[in-house]
């Protein structure tokens, strides 16, 4: 990464007499395994570098980018992303919410150095997997396994004096599993997420987790019984609880969905102003306090600034069962009147910086995963999710067990086929009357922009049991 | 011979140098361009110039590949490349690169889209035009999209060509009320057919009948599917034909060829055509593109290939290689005999469905699924649309879907929409019999 073709070129956009400007740099070193069925299908390695020029202007916002490392180039991209600002001409001038310049080097350190692991090591760990799957006596039909690894550099500058550089190695593996007993296939995928070096895999169990899906596919062929569609009791576990955290509670505080920004790919928010919700507005019961912590170590979404360079730090988005805090980048909070909360991110150097999610989980409680379900006479214990979606105002959503079970005074009992919730977001959470003690963390690759911009995330939660919902 | 295809073969020559047995090298120069707006006024524009060099090679049944993005680096990349094939896995399935020596057709790219000089004023004609169809009150939002990509291939195996592909999408959203929305798109290889006003005339034109919409009720109707929501189908039915899906499972095709799989009025196509966002002249493998029909009235044909999963399935490559496994380019319906207002008069009572999104599965060997429309969702009574509703989602089986395919319309457009209608398709309006749709409780 040349830093002085960075310099200059935030250097030549001042002098070309902008409002603001930024430069982002980022190189990464990216390495992708897919194998199918235990064969390695190929293995990609490659370097990635460039870096994009923002600039407000006229009221107006012009991006560029190229990997082309020259200082013609860098001059080129800023002079058309101020011709770009310059033509927006908008009504509604854009301005920032006020950040200080930081001076800064923040560097995510590896136990294991991934580049001290050799690709013959990488590729038999997933081949390893696919052999503990093949004996596990359970029938796969077929696998299909990804990881990645992304070694990346940053270096971001702006005009109000911020100096930030960043090194940030995330590892990332999907694994799909079909499943084939009794002449039917269920099907399963688990992702896993870290920020870190190669220790990873111990803190993952990957062969463990896996084997317990294969196993609870084949029991959902062999042993589970529908449910009779009713009003019931509903645990759900940590997995489930994440992913509800995620769509109902954080994609529907992205202060550019409130805005509208989105409105056209990814959708708004039930929340926008003037309208029934908005802050200190009851979304859930007093249990349900749900945060976003950029700043868990080692966690999938880590990050100590974002993309414009603000300092990460836990945010409460519904606080009490209160609409509580939104997230923001510096756009939406100059718009709204308060201060960026560090939200904004971007997958490369090629797309701009968005809000957007970092680890979203709902706080803990003080009650054991056995005592919720001991006070259950008759429900469901949902543990994992299959199917899910949300509408795009992040109202209506659906959740489709993977591994579930029957609970029946107070204990479980049978594995139960495909059981379905589908309710508002406020039926969700004021449902909720108790949140366990032990918090676990899944990990997702988010969606969101155009061209889409895949995040790291992680979801996560203790378990909340959920009173007199309908299940079918 | 350009410059850049001298380079790109280069990279092969040296590759081979260093004892690679097959290798396929692809060049792009890149210029994309977007528009971004909502609230009716542009959020921000932005531009991307991107150069990269695709590099696949095998060694001894070991498949590697990287991305090359400056010709400085050239010898460290490729003998790091041939390094990591020596210490790679075999795949005894590898089947190789495609063999030959091709001819291709003439790119008929748009060079208008290379630099196009106002992109801010499409915007500005497809807003206008919803506010003229829905007032002047309607909120509207989308992108601008423009490609102009100049490609250079080169393989050990025989292909060499060069190609130019360009593309311009306009996708507009407009809201009459906070719950009343209607979206649209335009997509185009060249600014020859591409009408802005037409997309923002039909964004305000679902949007102001969507006003006032009630909850919907869950039941099994029959559903009219606008062609932006039918593309969405059609991208999810054309990606499971791919070989490299059926192999993983992830499929309702397998073990499926030579089955009926649909009514016997149904064809389907994949074919990057020239009128196509997708159009291209050759594959990743240098490969001419053609057209594959894949259902043939009803029947299960073929999945689409590369040279590899060919020999696997014991066929022929379908020109539809990715870099790493086939996809589909650009799904086509043969069209029916309807006209759009004939196939609505078929509908005694049902749905019409403009678009929609999140569409997920349960397990896509079974096909079991949910989605959830979005925009215009309109109660239709004898033929006529009689409410606007709202809070509904599809929860049903792609196989059932497609088996009760009652009817296509004359009229086909060509849509593409971010990730929820992709591949692009030219699609109908379709009528599907006996939907099941669901709500929240």
């Amino acid at each position: 990464m040349n830093e002085d073709i960075i310099d200059y070129a935030l250097d030549y956009a001042q002098k070309r007499g902008v409002e603001y400007a930024e430069v982002r740099a980022q190189s990464q070193i990216e390495e992708f395994l897919l194998l199918r069925s235990g064969i390695l299908e190929t293995y990609v390695s490659a370097v990635d570098s460039g870096f994009c020029v923002r600039v407000i202007a006229n009221g107006g916002i012009g991006f560029a980018s190229t990997n082309k490392w020259a200082q013609e180039e860098a001059k080129g991209i800023v002079d058309l992303a101020l011709k770009y600002a310059k033509a927006a001409n908008r009504k509604e001038k854009i301005t920032f919410a006020e950040e200080k310049g930081v001076e800064t080097k923040w560097i995510v350190k590896q136990k294991e150095n991934i580049e001290d692991v050799s690709p013959e090591e990488k590729i038999t760990k997933f081949v390893d997997i696919d052999k503990a799957l093949a004996s596990c006596s359970v029938k796969i039909a077929a696998t299909m396994s990804q990881c990645t690894i992304n070694l990346t550099s940053k270096y971001y500058v702006n005009s109000e004096g911020s100096r930030i550089s960043a090194t940030v190695p995330k590892i990332g593996a999907l694994l799909l599993i079909t499943v084939a007993e009794e002449g039917k296939t269920e099907q399963a995928y688990e992702q896993f997420g870290y920020s870190g070096g190669w220790e990873a895999f111990r803190k993952w169990n990957v062969e463990e987790k896996m084997i317990h899906n294969a196993k609870v596919l084949r029991d959902v062929i062999t042993k589970a019984k529908t449910v009779k569609p009713g009003n019931m009791d509903l645990v759900c576990g940590s997995e489930v609880t994440g992913i509800a955290a995620h769509e109902s509670c954080g994609h529907p505080m992205e202060a550019d969905r409130i805005l509208g920004r989105e409105m056209s790919q990814a959708g708004r928010s039930f929340i926008y102003k003037d309208g029934p919700f908005w802050i200190g507005t009851r979304i859930g019961s007093d249990c349900v306090t749900i945060a976003d912590d950029p700043t868990i170590e080692n966690s999938y979404g880590f990050f100590a600034y974002d993309d414009e360079g603000v300092k990460a730090r836990r945010r409460f988005l519904y606080k009490d069962g209160l609409i509580n805090e939104f997230l923001h980048n510096r756009e939406t909070a100059a718009r709204l009147g308060t201060r960026s909360n560090a939200s904004s991110r971007a997958v490369n150097y090629d797309r701009e910086a968005i809000v957007r999610m970092s680890n979203t989980f709902v706080m803990p409680g003080d009650a054991t995963e056995e005592e919720l379900i001991k006070d259950v006479k008759y429900g469901i214990y949902m543990k994992s999710f299959t199917e899910w979606n949300i509408d795009d105002k992040r109202f209506n959503q659906r959740y489709v067990g993977r591994e579930a079970y029957l609970i029946e005074k107070g204990e479980l009992k049978h594995p139960v086929a495909r059981p379905v919730i589908e309710t508002t977001t406020p039926k969700f959470w004021t449902a909720v009357d108790a949140v366990s003690k032990k918090l676990e963390f899944d990990s997702a690759t988010c969606g969101k922009g155009d061209p889409m911009q895949g995040v790291p995330a992680d979801t996560g939660g203790p378990c909340i049991r959920l009173r007199g919902v309908y299940v079918k | 011979m350009s410059d850049i295809l001298n380079k790109t073969e280069e990279i092969v020559k040296k590759a081979k140098g260093l004892g690679a047995d097959e290798v396929v090298a692809k060049t792009t120069f890149g210029k994309y361009r977007q528009v971004r707006f909502s609230n009716n006024q542009v959020d921000i524009t932005v531009a991307w110039n991107d150069y990269v060099t695709d590099v696949a090679l095998a060694w001894k049944k070991r498949m590697v590949a990287t991305q090359i993005r400056n010709f400085q680096d050239v010898d460290a990349n490729i003998k790091k490349l041939m390094k990591l094939a020596k210490v790679s896995k075999e795949n005894p399935m590898f089947g190789g690169f495609a063999k030959g020596n091709f001819k291709y057709a003439k790119s008929n790219a748009d060079k208008r889209l290379q630099n196009l000089e106002d992109p801010i004023g499409y915007v500005s004609e497809a807003i206008g035009a919803a506010e003229k169809e829905a007032g002047s009150h309607v909120d509207s939002g989308g992108i601008l999209f423009t490609k102009f990509e100049d490609v250079y291939l080169v393989s050990s195996e025989g292909p060499i060509g060069v190609d130019s592909r360009s593309a311009i999408e306009l996708s507009i959203r407009a809201f009459s009320e906070r719950e009343a929305s209607g979206h649209g798109v335009e997509c185009s290889s060249s600014l020859k057919d591409f009408k802005p006003s037409r997309v923002g005339a039909k964004a305000g034109e679902i949007a102001k009948l969507a006003k006032n919409p009630r909850i919907g009720e869950e039941g099994v109707y029959d559903v009219i599917f606008d062609p932006l929501i039918f593309g969405s189908s059609l991208g999810v039915w054309g990606s499971m034909v791919s070989a490299f899906q059926v192999m993983i499972q992830f499929s309702v095709f397998v073990g499926k060829l030579e089955q009926k799989v649909a009514p016997e009025f149904v064809t389907l196509k994949d074919n990057p055509a020239d009128y196509s966002i997708s159009n291209r002249v050759f594959d990743d493998e240098g490969v001419p593109t053609r057209e594959n029909v894949f259902i043939d009235h009803g029947v299960l044909k073929t999945y689409l290939h590369n040279t590899s999963t060919a020999k696997m399935f014991k066929t022929q490559t379908t020109s539809n290689a990715g870099l790493v496994f086939p996809n589909p380019w650009n799904i086509e319906v043969e069209p029916g005999n309807m006209r759009k207002d004939e196939l609505f008069k078929e509908v005694k009572r049902g749905l019409y469905l403009t678009n929609t999104w999140y569409t997920r599965f349960q397990n896509y060997a079974k096909g079991d699924f949910s989605t959830i429309p979005r925009d215009g969702i309109f109660l239709i009574e004898k033929g006529e649309v009689r409410q606007s509703l709202k809070d509904l989602r599809i929860s049903d089986n792609i196989l059932n879907m497609l088996n009760n395919i009652a009817a296509f319309s004359k009229e086909r457009q060509h849509v593409h929409w971010w990730g929820e209608a992709d591949p692009p398709s030219l699609s109908p309006y379709a009528l599907i019999k006996d939907v099941h749709i669901t709500k929240s409780k």
